[in-house]
């Protein structure tokens, strides 16, 4: 059980307190709801290019990140298809720095021409170094456009295309503050010794001043239902081939998103999982295969990638794929088998949340979602899916026509 | 009133941290288990830790794959059946080899520790090597080899390496692709048979720990059964090696180079070591050192560039590293030794220093926070031999080092000849 309380202030800020007095650190993550997805067809990267602008000065504090070392701390944030989050950690003494900081840049920040052009150069560094200067680092780029025609999942949060980056104005930037930077689009939670009371008297005094704005969040639409398999093919200088499959799922809160996931772990969590041990150790064909599901708030993505060994055939590869999708839906799952992954869901959710930060990340995320109280029933929901379940769900997504595959093609192989 | 957002609420120094002194005890067999009790969570980490790194491997990857290949099959259990019993605890396993030791470490829930300790001691214990397994284990890892050297980091990387030590060094040889080739399951159970033994291992325990847990390490590894052998120290070459000062290697196409400098240093348990850390934390060490506010928020080459002060049991390096834009690279080459003369000539100003030392307790107080964090932090001090003195003693020099101090270090440790230069990718 993690036990939390949480209050709403006058300008709609969400907070959440989770004590742990186990720990001197405390943990402060400040969610705000924009994500790659609120983003223009023709201006994306900019919720991540926004990210990194939070920390080039607000309008009282030139240095956010000098003010934060002086008082112990440290901080980092991301930015995903869906959200923004900051987080710092610090002595719990010092709690006070983290609501002067992150209030002031709520509050407003300090823009200039310099700073964007500096920041842009670096998130263009960033494009290349994980993504275009990695071998294969560009299928995830390729892949997205393919499953999404209509909703803004098309795109990676890193951006469509480095000219949409380069060609960020200042204006922009400031637009997008002012659509998405609010009180009333974030939640606040804090994790660590510290007490409700403690927390509602320093949220009241540093964020309480700043007024609600109003949002702007384009409509997204809905993806429609693919009527017929995606296929694309590229030729990259790598060594070897590889496959990559796509199919629509759930989106986070259907119930059966959870029921995604589970499949996901059996086909592919552990070492005993069924794609590594009939692929890659039985049958040899591929040196590494991976199921794994995007985990968007919207309707995501259920994904199967993997490598294949030298001389073995995308059809053989193929083929072998489709077979163990396939035994999902043709045959029902033991139970020994549910049990395992059941039971790996629930330790793994145990030591992911050992850390107050992670704890803080979480809580201010389920929030998001409807309800942090959500965090305590994850288990009990996992626990609830059925083999039939397994099956039905299975069924759904493994369809042809369902999929979006990449095939990724090593020059020297063809 | 009217809030003054201009100025910093007031905050604390960080006066002390709170370093407590794991449990020693000494089983039967005279290996010796470190317990830390903490966290609140109900799990439980094991980290045995054996000398059985690269550096002791008769050629590489032995020592990798004897570590890797013991999750892959015992005299009692294939590797199929290790996995499954594994899952359905919920539980892991990490192998990991090192250039000196090769670890292995069980993160299990507490419930389950009694079946999960008993795979684990199975493993380290009975390993059977299989002829199977080994042939499909050599053949992901040649592909995931040649994957590797795809990327400029990993290209860089391994050049580094015999720059600085040379070929024939133990810390500087690296793995080819035709050695996997030549692995044999002889090979694999005689590195084994020499260095996974009682005497040369110790053990870390963190999470939630009582009598039990105690008890139940004393039984699984404390037991004088366990196998024993004469402890073979291969005596390495570990002399000084002519540097080759400047490797470019030029890769096709690529859109970023990999750059690594760094320089030989004293180890761990040498004196100057801690002030050598703080001297690395200015130079490269966090987010606001002088390296990432240059060649990152000023000059905008790079998306990250860091440095880092690494202690092996026989050499200590200090690495800076960066993947920076294809075109930047003579640039930041340029800009990095600016930074290392300056803090040559210019003595750091009182502010920054203060800075550094707040950014480095907090860091500190974070390193013991949480069983995971603790035992991580114990080993480092574990490896050689050192007290939890060493800790203290390293808080007092935090506190007290003053800019004379790290005008000298600078000038007497970060002798411009002395550096090596890696770079991978596009140069001209």
């Amino acid at each position: 059980m993690i036990t939390f309380e949480k209050f709403t202030l006058e300008n709609r800020l969400k907070i959440i307190v989770h004590q742990d007095t186990s720990t001197p650190i405390v943990a402060f993550n400040l969610l705000y709801n924009v994500g790659s997805r609120d983003e223009m067809p023709n201006k994306t990267g900019f919720a991540h290019l926004f990210e990194h602008l939070m920390f080039e000065g607000s309008k009282n504090i030139p240095s956010f990140d000098t003010a934060l070392q002086m008082a112990g701390g440290e901080n980092n944030a991301f930015t995903n298809n869906d959200i923004t989050n900051y987080y710092i950690t610090l002595p719990k003494e010092n709690i006070e720095t983290a609501f002067w900081l992150e209030s002031d840049r709520m509050f407003s920040l300090d823009f200039s021409e310099k700073k964007l052009s500096i920041q842009k150069k670096i998130v263009i560094e960033e494009y290349n170094q994980r993504y275009l200067n990695q071998p294969y680092g560009d299928a995830s780029l390729l892949l997205k456009p393919l499953a999404y025609k209509v909703h803004p999942y098309q795109w990676p949060t890193i951006g469509k295309d480095i000219s949409h980056i380069k060609n960020a104005t200042l204006q922009d930037v400031k637009d997008f503050f002012l659509h998405h930077y609010a009180p009333n689009n974030a939640i606040l939670s804090i994790a660590g010794n510290v007490t409700t009371d403690e927390i509602k008297s320093l949220a009241k005094k540093w964020f309480g001043p700043i007024e609600k704005r109003e949002i702007f969040k384009p409509k997204i639409q809905k993806e429609p239902q693919q009527k017929e398999p995606r296929f694309m093919q590229v030729e990259r200088d790598v060594p070897f081939d590889a496959i990559y499959k796509a199919y629509h799922m759930s989106a986070k809160n259907h119930p059966d998103y959870y029921v995604a996931d589970l499949i996901s772990d059996i086909l592919s969590n552990g070492k005993s999982a069924r794609l590594y041990q009939k692929l890659v150790k039985d049958k040899q064909l591929f040196s590494d295969i991976n199921a794994y599901i995007t985990g968007d708030m919207d309707e995501g993505l259920f994904m199967v990638a993997g490598k294949l060994m030298k001389g073995i055939s995308m059809d053989e590869g193929e083929q072998a794929i489709e077979h163990e999708l396939n035994k999902l839906k043709n045959s029902i799952v033991d139970d020994a088998e549910i049990e395992k992954v059941k039971n790996k869901y629930e330790s793994v959710f145990q030591f992911a949340h050992i850390s107050a930060l992670n704890k803080a990340m979480d809580l201010a995320y389920q929030e998001l979602l409807g309800d942090a109280e959500k965090i305590n029933h994850d288990v009990k929901k996992f626990r609830a899916v059925t083999k039939q379940d397994i099956q039905r769900v299975a069924t759904n997504i493994f369809h042809p026509n369902n999929s979006s595959t990449l095939h990724y093609l090593s020059k020297g192989n063809s | 009133m009217i809030l003054n957002r201009k100025i910093q609420p007031a905050y604390q120094d960080i006066k002390k941290i709170n370093i407590i002194n794991p449990t020693k005890i000494k089983l039967e067999n005279n290996v010796v288990a470190h317990f830390i009790d903490a966290g609140t969570q109900e799990i439980v980490k094991i980290d045995i830790i054996f000398e059985a790194g690269s550096w002791l491997q008769p050629k590489p990857p032995i020592a990798s794959a004897t570590n890797e290949m013991l999750m892959e099959g015992t005299s009692n259990f294939s590797s199929q059946q290790i996995a499954e019993k594994l899952d359905y605890y919920g539980a892991f396993i990490q192998p990991q080899p090192t250039k000196d030791f090769a670890s292995l470490s069980l993160f299990t829930l507490k419930k389950y520790l009694p079946e999960t300790i008993k795979i684990l001691e199975d493993i380290i214990k009975s390993p059977s090597f299989p002829q199977h397994e080994l042939t499909n284990y050599v053949n992901k890892k040649k592909q995931q080899f040649i994957i590797e050297m795809e990327k400029v980091s990993t290209i860089a990387r391994r050049a580094f390496n015999e720059q600085l030590f040379g070929t024939n060094h133990p810390y500087g040889k690296n793995v080819q692709l035709e050695d996997y080739d030549s692995l044999t399951r002889e090979a694999l159970f005689d590195f084994h048979k020499k260095h996974y033994i009682p005497q040369n291992a110790k053990i870390i325990v963190t999470g939630k720990i009582d009598d039990s847990v105690v008890q139940m390490i004393d039984q699984h590894f404390g037991n004088k059964n366990w196998e024993t052998n004469q402890e073979i120290k291969n005596s390495q070459n570990n002399s000084p090696h002519p540097l080759i000062k400047e490797k470019i290697i030029q890769k096709k196409n690529a859109k970023q180079s990999a750059v690594r400098i760094g320089i030989r240093m004293p180890t761990q348990p040498h004196p100057d070591f801690i002030k050598l850390t703080i001297l690395n934390t200015i130079l490269g060490g966090y987010f606001g050192s002088r390296l990432m506010k240059n060649i990152r928020e000023e000059k905008g080459y790079t998306y990250g560039i860091g440095s880092a002060l690494i202690s092996l049991q026989n050499a200590g390096l200090l690495i800076i590293v960066s993947e920076v834009g294809a075109n930047y690279a003579k640039e930041t080459l340029a800009e990095i030794f600016k930074e290392i003369n300056r803090l040559k000539e210019e003595k750091i100003s009182n502010e920054e220093l203060i800075l550094v030392k707040n950014y480095m307790m907090g860091d500190f107080l974070r390193s013991f926070d949480g069983p995971f964090a603790l035992s991580e932090s114990y080993r480092s001090i574990i490896d050689f031999d050192l007290t939890p003195g060493y800790f203290n003693r390293a808080i007092e020099a935090i506190k007290t080092i003053t800019p004379e101090e790290i005008l000298q270090l600078t000038n007497q440790y970060l002798v411009e000849e002395n550096f090596v230069t890696t770079i991978a990718g596009k140069y001209e």
